[in-house]
């Protein structure tokens, strides 16, 4: 069996365990479900973006879909890996001829499904119920902006994995910090409504960046949304994870070994 | 037989802790190694050396004819380890785990094969949650022997099983010893090693403290008999000692004295038994079992360093 399709099995084998694993199901599909249902429901009007009034059905389900990508792609992704660090998984793959890359890939492959099966969910109930209107243009800025997001936020969890010593507390950092940067992103608020200085934190992050790149698409008329500062800086912050990742990245629990 | 495992001087320091002081032994073809110690005595960072998982700071290392430091894809495709911590994911079943960890291997054997082998048949396509702690640990070394590794390494197999689990985890290694694998294993019961292994080395605050076989051992370290009795009156004990030239104690109405000429020192003391008319009761010389040896050769370790962690 070559390496491509070895890593291809072990990424079913992952998606497998993730359609057993009920926790894993409701936290990363029905919990986002969820939050759109809500937000809908309170801000019933319009909002605004980039001046303009746009619907606020199309807003959350773009924030929404950002959201959904820092909780899979850095929350549950990092809890993963540490966790399986923790019982002596990774070691114990490490053992074997396997390269230990395909395990890794087979995490970030397992990550990449199920957030493209969670946005396919937000969008088909976003244009049902909450005036989304699917075109090419949306579609493709919605493909490229998920994948640059996924990329960004698997390096960070990367790169986390080799800092956070334990897994109690790199699985409570996810949905921290996607909470935190979600208010300070325009996320859960448009944008509009925050203080100059709360985007100006947000900014420096990642997410903000996510979320104003498919806003950008689900909201402007005849728009990928795609533009240069966005997609920058969602490349630059995927490359320092990696960079982070590559010198950090521990295979064994701290501490494991000293006798 | 050709050398399996070769170990020749060595080293390990963590920090500025001297972990192993240069230690030397070999591995033959087909043999069951048993490496025994106390925690904190060095076993795990042996083993975790011949593995390829932990550099080493001194001294030649070969296993299977290669470094393990410069462990490549090839050389661990002839290697099969059960590791003393994994705690495999709990969602998969026996046969998916087993099938995953044979794609992993060039050769690997059967996958139901080896399932059978650990006597795992019947729990096939449970989940691993539900399995006990000897089932999962059965487990391990199923997936320790799928890629049929020419070499299997055993890190403390039973610390934790009960001794119905034991039992069983013994007859299925005395199993793998028929099929003529090559084992290291390490453990710290001496009845375990006893039990499996053909040859014993005891592992002493980073040193070898005694190695052999099981009768080797017991033949080179077990001289030290006591002889124990209650005596009806009271006695000199001063005087005792000097007839015995041994160090003698009493202790809770018990007298005790090591020897290891135990026929003439038993004459000895039946004679001055005889003129101080005390009666000997309870009367008993004892050979100490391998149990004990270990405790002896190996126990000072944890006296003089502490248990570690």
């Amino acid at each position: 069996m070559n390496d491509v399709a070895l890593a291809a099995t072990q990424t079913r084998y992952a998606l497998r365990g993730y359609s057993r694993d009920r926790n894993a199901l409701v936290f990363t599909a029905i919990f986002p479900l969820i939050l759109l249902l809500l937000f809908n429901s309170i801000f019933k009007s319009n909002t605004q973006f980039d001046g303009r009034n746009v619907p606020s059905g199309a807003y959350y389900t773009a924030s929404i879909i950002s959201y959904v990508i820092t909780l899979v792609s850095f929350g549950s992704l990092l809890s993963r890996i540490t966790t399986a660090r923790e019982r002596g998984l990774l070691k114990r793959f490490r053992g074997t001829p396997m390269p230990s890359w395909i395990y890794l890939v087979s995490e970030i492959g397992r990550t990449v499904v199920v957030v493209y099966a969670t946005v396919a969910l937000l969008v088909v109930v976003g244009a049902i119920f909450y005036h989304v209107h699917v075109s090419a243009d949306l579609l493709i800025g919605l493909v490229i902006y998920v994948a640059l997001g996924v990329s960004c936020f698997c390096s960070m969890a990367l790169a986390l994995a080799g800092v956070c010593k334990t897994a109690d507390s790199a699985s409570a950092i996810g949905p921290l910090a996607a909470t935190i940067l979600s208010f300070l992103s325009g996320v859960f608020i448009p944008a509009f409504l925050l203080p100059t200085w709360i985007l100006d934190i947000g900014r420096v992050f990642p997410l903000e960046h996510a979320a104003r790149g498919l806003q950008s698409a689900f909201l402007l008329k005849g728009s990928t949304g795609l533009n240069g500062v966005d997609v920058g800086v969602l490349v630059a912050w995927t490359a320092f994870g990696l960079l982070v990742a590559s010198r950090n990245f521990k295979w064994e629990k701290s501490g494991a070994g000293t006798t | 037989m050709a050398a399996v495992v070769e170990v020749e001087d060595l080293h390990k320091s963590y920090g500025q802790v001297e972990r192993l002081h240069g230690i030397s032994f070999q591995v033959q073809a087909g043999e069951i190694l048993g490496f025994l110690g106390v925690n904190g005595a060095g076993k795990t960072t042996t083993i975790e050396i011949l593995e390829g998982y932990r550099p080493r700071d001194g001294g030649r290392v070969s296993v299977l004819g290669i470094d393990p430091a410069r462990a490549n894809r090839q050389w661990r495709n002839r290697i099969g380890l059960v590791l003393q911590e994994c705690e495999l994911d709990p969602i998969y079943t026996v046969r998916e785990t087993v099938s995953m960890f044979a794609r992993y291997f060039e050769d690997p054997t059967d996958v139901q094969a080896t399932i059978d082998s650990v006597g795992l048949n019947e729990k096939s396509d449970e989940r691993i949650g539900r399995l006990s702690g000897g089932q999962k640990r059965r487990l391990d070394v199923a997936l320790g022997l799928v890629g049929d590794p020419e070499v299997l390494f055993l890190d403390e197999p039973t610390t934790g099983l009960d001794p119905v689990a034991r039992r069983d985890m013994w007859s299925m290694i005395e199993g793998l010893r028929s099929a003529g694998k090559t084992i290291f294993l390490t453990t710290h019961y001496m009845d375990e090693a006893e039990h499996l292994a053909d040859r014993i080395i005891i592992l002493r605050a980073g040193v070898i403290a005694a190695q052999g076989t099981p009768e080797e051992l017991a033949a080179s370290l077990g001289y030290h008999t006591e002889i124990t009795f209650e005596p009806s009156v009271g006695f000199d004990l001063e005087r005792l000692r000097t007839v015995l030239g041994a160090a003698v104690t009493l202790e809770a109405s018990v007298v005790r004295f090591k020897t290891n000429r135990v026929q003439d020192d038993m004459a000895v003391l039946l004679e001055w038994a005889q003129g101080e008319r005390v009666v000997l009761d309870k009367l008993q010389a004892i050979r100490p079992s391998l149990d004990d040896v270990f405790v002896q050769v190996a126990g000072a370790a944890t006296a003089e360093e502490g248990a570690q962690p």
